[in-house]
């Protein structure tokens, strides 16, 4: 989307003029001598179109704005900017005469360089500005004799300053479709005010052949009929003329008098149409042909000569250029995982059996027995990356009290190879990708064959390295899964001349928070950062050892990857350059966690590993490490659950898209609590992931509980488009309130007091599609009456 | 430095907005020290436990059909007919002050230190010593709308105690549900719309034993804290922005230092809407609102000396405590400026948590950029990794959203 917004807020004192310029030059604004208190506030927005038309929102205290005026030697058609002041005080200043512009009247300010230039004063003011190639090929008239002037906001004006005013208020709500729709509206409105302004000034300068007010109006209506006839091939002068009740000599002199003619004007609609539809992505089914016919040309051919003629090149081409721009302008920043106007989507899959004959054997255990310890290392096939499934076989089936020693991989280790894989033959063994295939092909809940995207297997709509799934015995839908974190470490390197040490990786990436408004270039950008973890330090903590800036990589299977958007990908440290002597002096304290913990959801086969629900699965909450719990509702039979995701530390927010991204083994424990016993506990009933700390319960609540039964088939897509902490916010609300209620026995009223007064709100993290918003409740507001079932404490895992 | 005093009065109280145009309550220099009485304008919903036979709460609540002691509440408008009562409710809290800063100019920043926070006593017969306040679940509530138990759209008060004889706490005595109150004027107020209208005990039912056994941890802090804008001669006390005010974090305690942005010549410093107790969010509309007194400090950074200091370019609220620094997002962070001459009135259809993050977001990259000298990307990798950010409030027009990050990401002297 290519909406631009602007706050001071985000740059220096003395920057902030500079950048103002810069939004206000998008305008075709120059501000002279602002007034010396400026700088203490300035908001805007803008949004353009390739045609070159561009609304703007301003607000900031009154300042001096004129039009920028092109040399004179540029020939220019000179498409006068449109101002509207937002609130009363505003004044046009033409040649020393001041007329004020009251606040919704629209002040016109010509740029075609005739002196004099006019001058606008006023605060918060809309405008409207459309380069010359916004109109080529339609002419405005005399344009050069229209002179900046202040229009009531009546007629023809009141129109065009009512759809500035409203399309000024849903500029980011918009889709890309909808904005251009808009904006060619706008454009429209803007030729036929000018049309009349020009008359106007025809008139005034006493011109014989001037159109007068009546003839603009008749002239407004042709244009409107063509709109409406561009489907047709038979749309000739004598059927426009007949449709209007007037003559088609009349018709030509109408033209006439604005320098064009009927026949050119339609042609150019028309191509402007095409050339609008073959930009547009939800046409992409129609064929050229198709699009060629239903703007009204009969002959590809001659179509194709036109278009080439017109803009410079084929509408193939064109198209082409189109579908690459938006692949890299659009798609990433917009959304991760499944891209809604995807058709792969709805394919039918059958379930996947990606186990050989060498799958683990699965120890079974005897039920009654005592509590046992597991193993669980990572291997190229104990591990699924980037997607839950129900249809995984288990690699390891536990009974309830048991506890697991599961080994996590980061997915980030391959931003830096030499030092979080090599050597390591579990890592290696996952990681391993040559140009004949790799070990874990699928990679994320998209298609096999990479279809949508052509970025590899499974394209990356999941992107976390899950360890499992763990089958529990007796667990089924209605029990709650209660996973125990007994203990973490980190998984040191065994890389040649760094064995032993830690290390892990944080990329600002795409999807991060950040990506849509960096302040410096060049943007967008994708920043990864190396740390060094530090576990034995008396205030364990990680410090940064270099940063490099993504940079295309090319996988072993030849796939380029412009952006972060497959995982894994090997970085290849001669393609970048390190920075050392980033984040100088700074330690980052430890949170370590899992990111991800979760159980199969019932809803599909394949679910993309990005966006946390009620199953668990990504939920980034630091507070679920060593010490603490998870609840998760079971979904299907044997709960399936899987662990991945490891973080040395990550902040509330996760704002630019990643943790502390570090290969970790934990110790954990698994308790089953079966549907029936759960009368009574705080974990009855329940729908969510849960986590209890040693001191505080913490609620998830998501911008959508669960997205994919919300929003049905579309869930996997849906979910990124729609993610607001508001929502989020509300959910968290609601699962504090059901908490109190339910586990505290208390009424509303009573719940809705202790959460004003005593239950925090934090923003979990805003990059993981579905938004987190997590409440945290005090153990000591009210005495859990829970009996804890301790399971047998395991020695710490220890690594050599 | 001196010490200054500053009681609760008619005189030393506005109630409901801020203003560059008031009288100076006190006035006193950079680095001078003063005690300010601070009286929650939730006082009236217990009029018994938080007013009676407390002279200074009794002279600036006094309200009878000839005398109202403090005629406006709110900035809206003092000229009847009224809807509501003179200021027409626009802004609620009673605001002790203003404290004008000798020298203190446009472009400067006064830094606010609280050194201590008490809670004041009741005085009547029956409670004298123990000390109450009071939580409203009201029609401004995140909450609201979205009842599940009957009847719904209902408003209730929960009248709580404050324990201070070892780890303070709060414990809930009763509460009910709020009934249309006619207030001294003869207008009827069928919701809470209007500060201070003393509940009449005979028209509500008291429901007692209720949060049985729960103990409200104590965060004694100052809910509403801030400087005169500059946009008008009276802004509502509700919405918080650039120069502070109604920002309701509870991390606003003893040992906290705030800055703020002055706008006016003399700064016009003013405290109020007292808390026992809140949540990151105040869900419900309200803290546990209890009155407070406090002993503060006032020292003045002048904009000649903000360059390389952690002031450095700052236009907006910000906190220092002993291991954290965090600023303040709102959905507009200056809506006087943003949504013109309607804002006080529009900032409330507009609320939004999402613009707040991203506002919060911005200060605290700018805070990293220009304080700590980082460049964009370390400040981006630094914000994912040890910065949190929390739900600040959803209750008071302009919503809010605080980026924390701690000190000892910084201090890296010694092992």
């Amino acid at each position: 989307m290519n909406v631009r917004r602007f706050t001071s807020e985000s740059y220096p004192d003395g920057e902030r003029r500079a950048a103002w310029r810069g939004v206000l030059a998008a305008l075709g604004l120059s501000a002279d001598a602002p007034s010396a208190g400026w700088g203490s506030h300035a908001t805007a927005i803008l949004r353009g179109t390739g045609e070159g038309i561009t609304v703007g929102r301003l607000v900031a205290e009154r300042q001096i704005l004129s039009p920028m005026v092109r040399p004179a030697a540029v020939p220019f058609v000179g498409v006068p900017l449109i101002l509207i002041p937002l609130d009363e005080g505003a004044n046009l200043d033409v040649g020393g005469e001041r007329r004020p512009v009251r606040a919704g009247q629209i002040a016109l300010l010509p740029r075609h360089g005739g002196a004099p230039v006019p001058i606008f004063d006023g605060g918060r003011t809309l405008v409207l500005s459309a380069g010359d190639e916004a109109f080529r090929g339609r002419r405005i008239g005399t344009a050069s004799k229209i002179l900046p002037r202040v229009m009531a906001a009546e007629g023809l004006a009141g129109v065009l300053a009512g759809s500035l005013a409203s399309a000024a208020e849903a500029l980011d709500a918009l889709s890309d479709p909808e904005w251009e729709a808009v904006a060619a509206g706008l454009a429209e409105l803007l030729l036929a005010l000018l049309r009349g302004s020009a008359a106007a000034a025809d008139e005034s300068a006493g011109a014989t052949s001037a159109a007068t007010a009546g003839q603009a109006a008749l002239l407004h209506r042709v244009h409107q009929s063509i709109e409406r006839r561009l489907d047709d091939p038979d749309f000739t002068p004598g059927r426009a003329a007949e449709a209007l009740g007037i003559s088609e000599r009349y018709l030509h002199r109408l033209f006439e008098g604005t320098g064009d003619s009927f026949a050119h004007t339609v042609r150019e609609r028309r191509l402007l149409r095409s050339r609008l539809d073959l930009s547009n992505p939800a046409e992409a089914h129609q064929t050229v042909s198709e699009i060629a016919f239903r703007c009204g040309f009969t002959d590809a051919a001659h179509f194709s000569r036109a278009f080439r003629d017109r803009f410079g090149l084929s509408p193939r081409a064109f198209r082409q250029g189109e579908i690459e721009r938006t692949k890299e302008a659009a798609s990433p920043g917009v959304q991760r995982g499944w891209p809604q106007d995807s058709a792969v989507q709805t394919r039918v899959r059958r379930p996947e059996t990606r186990r050989g004959p060498s799958a683990p054997q699965v120890p079974a255990i005897d039920a009654g027995t005592a509590p046992r310890h597991h193993h669980l290392a990572v291997a190229a096939d104990r591990v699924h990356w980037g997607f839950f499934s129900r249809a995984l076989k288990p690699v390891l089936e536990v009974a309830s009290g048991d506890t697991i020693t599961v080994e996590t991989l980061s997915q980030h280790a391959s931003d830096d190879p030499a030092l979080m894989i090599a050597g390591d033959p579990g890592a290696e063994e996952v990681f391993r990708w040559t140009r004949d295939g790799k070990a874990v092909d699928r990679r994320g809940a998209g298609p096999l064959d990479a279809s949508v995207y052509g970025r590899g297997a499974g394209e990356g709509f999941g992107v976390h390295i899950c360890t499992g799934p763990i089958a529990v015995r007796g667990a089924e839908p209605g029990d709650v899964l209660e996973v125990r974190i007994l203990d973490m470490a980190p998984r040191p390197s065994r890389a040649p001349g760094v064995a032993g040490r830690v290390f892990g990786s944080s990329a600002a990436a795409w999807w991060g928070y950040h990506y849509g408004e960096l302040l410096s270039e060049p943007k967008p950008r994708e920043v990864v950062t190396i740390y060094e973890i530090d576990v034995g330090a008396e205030q364990p903590h990680a410090r940064a050892l270099h940063s490099f800036r993504w940079t295309p990589q090319t996988d072993p299977s030849g796939v380029v990857h412009r952006t972060y958007d497959y995982p894994g990908v090997p970085v290849d440290p001669g393609s970048v350059v390190r920075r050392h002597g980033v984040l100088d002096g700074i330690r980052v304290p430890l949170r370590p966690h899992f990111g991800v913990i979760g159980v199969a959801p019932r809803e599909n086969d394949l679910v993309d590993s990005v966006p946390p629900s009620y199953f668990g699965g990504n939920l980034d909450n630091w507070r679920l490490g060593k010490g603490a719990s998870v609840f998760l509702p079971v979904s299907v039979p044997g709960a399936l659950l899987s662990i991945g995701d490891p973080h040395a530390a990550q902040g509330d927010g996760e704002l630019s898209g990643t943790a502390i991204e570090c290969s970790m083994t934990g110790t954990i424990a698994v308790v089953l609590h079966k549907r029936a016993e759960l009368d009574g506990r705080p974990f009855a009933g329940l729908t969510y992931p849960l986590i209890e700390t040693p001191t505080d319960w913490v609620l998830t609540g998501f911008s959508h509980p669960n997205y994919l039964a919300e929003f049905g088939a579309k869930g996997q897509s849906a979910v990124y488009a729609t993610s607001s902490l508001d929502l989020a916010m509300k959910d968290a609300f609601r699962k504090a309130r059901r908490f109190l209620m339910q586990a505290g026995g208390l009424d509303e009223d009573e719940a809705v007091a202790l959460i004003s007064a005593a239950v925090d709100f934090g923003v979990t993290q805003v990059v993981d599609g579905n938004w987190g918003v997590h409440a945290i409740l005090s153990k000591r507001l009210l005495p859990s009456p829970r009996v804890p079932i301790e399971p047998e404490r395991h020695e710490r895992c220890g690594f050599t | 430095m001196r010490h200054h005093t500053l009681p609760v009065s008619p005189a030393t109280v506005h109630w409901g907005y801020f203003s560059k145009a008031v009288a100076p309550a006190l006035t006193l220099r950079s680095g001078d020290r003063a005690t300010i009485e601070t009286l929650t304008h939730h006082a009236g919903d217990d009029y018994e436990r938080m007013i009676a036979g407390d002279p200074g709460a009794e002279s600036v609540f006094r309200w009878t059909a000839e005398h109202k002691a403090v005629a406006r509440r709110g900035a809206g408008p003092t000229e009847g007919p009224f809807l509501r009562g003179s200021g027409e409710g626009l802004g609620v809290h009673l605001l002790t002050g203003p404290v004008a800063i000798e020298g203190a100019e446009p472009g400067d920043i006064l830094e606010v230190r609280i050194l201590d926070v008490r809670p004041r006593p009741s005085c009547s017969a029956c409670h004298a010593g123990r000390c109450f306040g009071s939580n409203a679940a009201a029609s401004w509530g995140f909450h609201f709308g979205d009842h599940v138990e009957e009847p719904k759209g209902r408003e209730v008060i929960t009248i709580f105690e404050l324990d201070t004889a070892g780890e303070p706490f709060a414990r809930a005595v009763y509460n009910y549900v709020w009934t249309p109150q006619t207030d001294p004027d003869g207008i009827l107020h069928p919701t809470i719309d209007y500060p201070g209208v003393v509940v009449d005990h005979a028209k509500v039912r008291e429901r007692h034993g209720i949060l049985k056994d729960v103990r409200v941890p104590a965060r004694l802090h100052f809910g509403t804290m801030g400087l005169a804008p500059s946009e008008s001669d009276f802004v509502s006390s509700i919405p918080p922005s650039y120069t502070g005010g109604n920002i309701d974090d509870w991390r606003i305690g003893k040992g906290a230092r705030m800055y703020y942005p002055v706008a006016v010549d003399g700064a016009f410093f003013s405290v109020g809407d007292p808390h026992a107790a809140q949540g990151d969010s105040e869900l419900g509309g309200t803290a546990i609102e209890t009155s407070l007194t406090g002993d503060f400090e006032f020292v003045l950074h002048k904009k000649r000396d903000l360059g390389g200091t952690a002031l450095e370019g700052l236009t907006h609220p910000m906190l220092e405590t002993d291991d954290r620094w965090s600023v303040y997002g709102f959905t507009f962070p200056n809506y006087l400026a943003e949504l013109g001459p309607d804002a006080q009135t529009a900032v409330a259809s507009h609320a939004s948590l999402d613009k707040a993050m991203r506002d919060a977001f911005r200060k605290l990259r700018r805070f990293l950029m220009t304080v700590h000298g980082l460049s964009e990307d370390e400040a981006i990798a630094l914000l994912s990794v040890a910065a949190d950010f929390g739900v600040t409030q959803v209750v008071d027009a302009n919503w809010g959203v605080h980026g924390s990050i701690r000190k000892s990401v910084f201090t890296c002297t010694g092992a």
